[in-house]
């Protein structure tokens, strides 16, 4: 016994900066953060969905409410699933966060620029 | 039952496949299959292929496995090459027909890129990242796992529809309106966009892996800037991958969309806009080349230290190089498409951002010569691949300087002049790269050498070979020629320049066979690696026995500058020499699993139903990608431990352990 016990104490903690990755079982309780989230976001989506289908509003009406749906899903996502309530200690991942959200807004921005296009030559 | 049977043969071979090719195929494909079946069963080998190899989460085991899909796929689009070249040859003389020239261009574009590029970097990627940073594994093995097995089955997915139901035949790219439903029938697109989505989902959790692994993995005083550069190239790739596949994603699934549900996202008709799957398409598809080709710049920048005996010169400036390149290429992907006509000011910008890449890129160019100047020069088959590299893709580079001016680009496009140019870059950047890395890390990942003469036989065939094959293409472009022909006229002064492209690529094709048979030579004479140190290397991964152990580092190391493990040489002081019996600890390893070749193959059945529409198995496969999830999300059960003296046993075994 006290040979499996020393074995034991022997083992390597996971690596180094990485002790945050061991699931918690015992502490945590059901998700229901989580579960919730993932029903709320389905929701979001067969909203946007059906509002379109069925032509429910007038058209500009209908691009401000499913953006506004979007916008909703996206902090629904990044609020629950993205870790972006989680701090420890720096909160460095603001860093790629900022990056994404660069990267998504010059990437639509500039692809609204390219496709503007067609109001140009039709 | 019959008239059920009919159906079936109907769909699955559709009179337009019934080829003496594709049944050639067919057949090989069914006496491969026995083959490997009989073998299998008579060596008593199917356990030993589960157990070993199939549920596997070593990322060394995958690092092979990805290698083997990666030379298979090498030779697939090989032969879609030379199909390609020999309808070429002579004007007229047209061995394949116009549809099923569409579909071998397309299949050759596509397995090129994301079956054969994409799994040859992850090969290496797998390889040597952990070893590199001195890690036990990667961040996420059982997504590594995951990963691997959707890209395998993503690729079987798209390589069946060769012989059952119909190839891909819209480009590698898929442009709509070609790929609509209407306009483009039957499965062929269908297995283009489900195959390549079930990759990405693998290619995009491989980025985020390497990330964590990289960023959160390192050995104690492994700061950024002592991280070797192709820890610092893979750490760009990775960052590219994550923010390039999603509009891939996004401009797929839309198309599939369209083609199944007949929606009208990018359809000509119903206020569907086609150039914005164009626009999406590029915005992946630029940071692509660059995806495959910063791993080949983070190759050359280990192997070229290496073989010149001296540290890379202008470290930070390569770090600076990388870094640059990783942001200007989210910002040139409209020339791809400047005959759009999107204005202008939108061409001129992109023009201007084409060329500032070459700025860092340059750079490394000139580093690289710098860190071979004055340097002990060992010229082995990695290095002479990198010594090809650099005049290569100077041409290539300089090509696409060329292209990325609009007018000239007005003239260019779409012309043999562009197919030269890319497979300049693709070929002799990425290619190169891949094997100057493959005859590198090749010692670390199986534990023997690939014999160096029947290298260099490969070498010379592969790199003729490539100049005799491309040159011409140039100056087809430039005659005219436009890209996607399946034939050509006598009379327009094209068809010597045609027969020259097409016997370069045969040498080339017998390059590839030099290269295989150095392989099988070298498996069963090469000379073994015994040292774990074959070319005198400067970073960890050579500080390892060769094929490294399934712990990686029986203990972690210390880094305390670039190049760790030269100046552990230096200074006598290596990781073998200084390991005592009680610094081995009992290691905590990753279980094996069998759920991501499960999931991989729920993803397969699930993505063939819907290729044919036949929703009860794409439900069935559906079903199976939830269960394996679930499974995978409850298993707690996924750690074993690996007793501290398995681990001194084994460091004895190889003399790394002192009394």
């Amino acid at each position: 016994m006290s040979e499996g016990m020393s074995e034991h104490s022997e083992i390597e903690a996971v690596e180094p900066g990485l002790e945050f990755l061991r699931p918690k079982f015992e502490v945590e309780g059901f998700p229901w953060a989580q579960v919730m989230g993932y029903v709320f976001s389905l929701l979001l989506t067969f909203a946007a969905l059906l509002l379109v289908v069925y032509h429910a509003m007038p058209p500009i009406l209908l691009l401000a409410v499913i953006l506004a749906l979007a916008l909703g899903q996206a902090g629904l996502q990044l609020g629950v699933f993205m870790h972006l309530r989680e701090g420890r200690g720096t909160a460095w991942q603001l860093l790629p966060l900022g990056l994404a959200f660069f990267i998504a807004f010059a990437l639509i921005g500039t692809s609204i620029w390219i496709m503007l296009f067609k109001t140009g030559v039709s | 039952m019959p008239a059920f049977l009919l159906y079936l043969v109907h769909t699955l071979f559709p009179p337009d496949t019934r080829q003496p090719t594709e049944l050639g195929a067919d057949f090989m494909i069914l006496v491969t299959g026995i083959g490997i079946v009989f073998i299998l069963t008579r060596y008593q080998k199917w356990r030993w292929l589960w157990r070993e190899w199939l549920t596997t989460v070593d990322h060394k085991r995958i690092a092979i496995m990805y290698l083997i899909a990666a030379i298979a796929m090498l030779f697939r689009g090989g032969v879609d090459a030379l199909m390609l070249r020999t309808n070429l040859a002579l004007p007229n003389v047209r061995p394949i027909g116009a549809l099923e020239y569409n579909e071998v261009f397309t299949t050759h574009g596509t397995i090129m890129i994301f079956f054969m590029a994409m799994p040859f970097i992850f090969a290496l990627f797998n390889a040597v990242i952990p070893l590199q940073i001195g890690s036990r594994d990667v961040a996420f093995p059982r997504l590594n796992a995951m990963s691997y097995w959707l890209f395998a089955f993503g690729a079987i997915l798209f390589n069946i529809s060769f012989v059952i139901g119909g190839s891909p035949n819209a480009g590698w790219t898929g442009y709509p309106p070609l790929t609509e439903v209407a306009f483009n029938p039957g499965p062929g697109e269908s297995y283009y966009f489900l195959s390549l989505l079930i990759a990405g989902i693998g290619t995009t959790i491989t980025g985020i892996n390497f990330l964590v692994t990289i960023i959160r993995m390192r050995a104690p005083g492994m700061t950024l800037m002592r991280m070797p550069m192709f820890v610092w190239s893979v750490l760009t790739t990775s960052a590219l991958i994550i923010f390039a596949f999603p509009p891939l994603t996004v401009a797929l699934a839309l198309s599939l969309l369209d083609r199944t549900f007949g929606s009208s996202f990018f359809t000509l008709g119903h206020g569907g806009m086609p150039m914005m799957y164009v626009n999406l398409f590029w915005l992946f598809g630029h940071p692509e080349v660059y995806i495959v080709i910063l791993p080949a710049f983070g190759i050359f920048s280990e192997v070229v230290p290496t073989f010149s005996k001296k540290r890379l010169f202008g470290y930070t400036t390569m770090v600076i190089s990388l870094v640059s390149i990783m942001f200007l290429a989210y910002g040139t992907w409209v020339h791809h498409f400047f005959t759009m006509g999107a204005g202008p000011t939108v061409n001129a910008f992109f023009g201007l951002s084409t060329m500032l890449i070459a700025i860092p890129t340059g750079v490394k160019i000139f580093n690289w010569i710098f860190t071979m100047w004055g340097g002990r020069i060992r010229i082995t088959v990695a290095m002479l691949y990198q010594m090809a590299f650099i005049p290569t893709f100077v041409v290539g580079g300089a090509t696409g300087i060329m292209l990325s001016v609009v007018p000239a680009d007005y003239q260019l496009h779409n012309s043999y002049w562009v197919v030269a140019h890319f497979h300049n870059v693709l070929i002799g950047g990425t290619v190169f790269g891949l094997l100057s890395g493959l005859y590198y890390w090749w010692p670390k990942m199986f534990g023997f050498i690939l014999n160096e003469r029947q290298g260099k036989v490969a070498f010379w065939l592969f790199v003729i070979g490539f100049w005799v094959t491309f040159l011409p293409q140039y100056l087809l472009g430039l005659e005219g020629m436009t890209r996607r022909m399946y034939t050509y006229p006598f009379g327009f002064g094209w068809h010597e320049l045609n027969l020259i492209s097409t016997l370069g690529a045969f040498i080339m094709g017998a390059g590839f066979l030099a290269l295989v048979y150095n392989i099988v030579w070298s498996l069963r004479y090469g000379e073994r690696d015994l040292t774990g140190d074959p070319w005198n290397g400067r970073t960890l991964e050579w500080s390892l026995p060769s094929p490294a152990p399934e712990y990686n580092f029986a203990r972690i190391p210390v880094v305390h500058g670039v190049d760790e493990f030269w100046a552990m040489k230096e200074s006598g002081d290596t990781l073998a020499n200084h390991l005592r019996p009680q610094d081995v600890k009992t290691l905590e390893l990753p279980k094996n699993t069998g759920m991501p070749f499960m999931l991989g193959l729920s993803f397969f059945v699930g993505g063939f139903g819907m290729t044919f529409l036949w929703w009860p198995i794409a439900i069935f496969g559906g079903l199976g990608v939830v269960a394996c999830l679930l499974y995978a999300a409850f298993d707690y059960n996924d750690k074993k431990h690996l007793p501290a003296d398995v681990i001194r046993h084994t460091e004895r075994s190889w003399g790394r352990l002192q009394a």
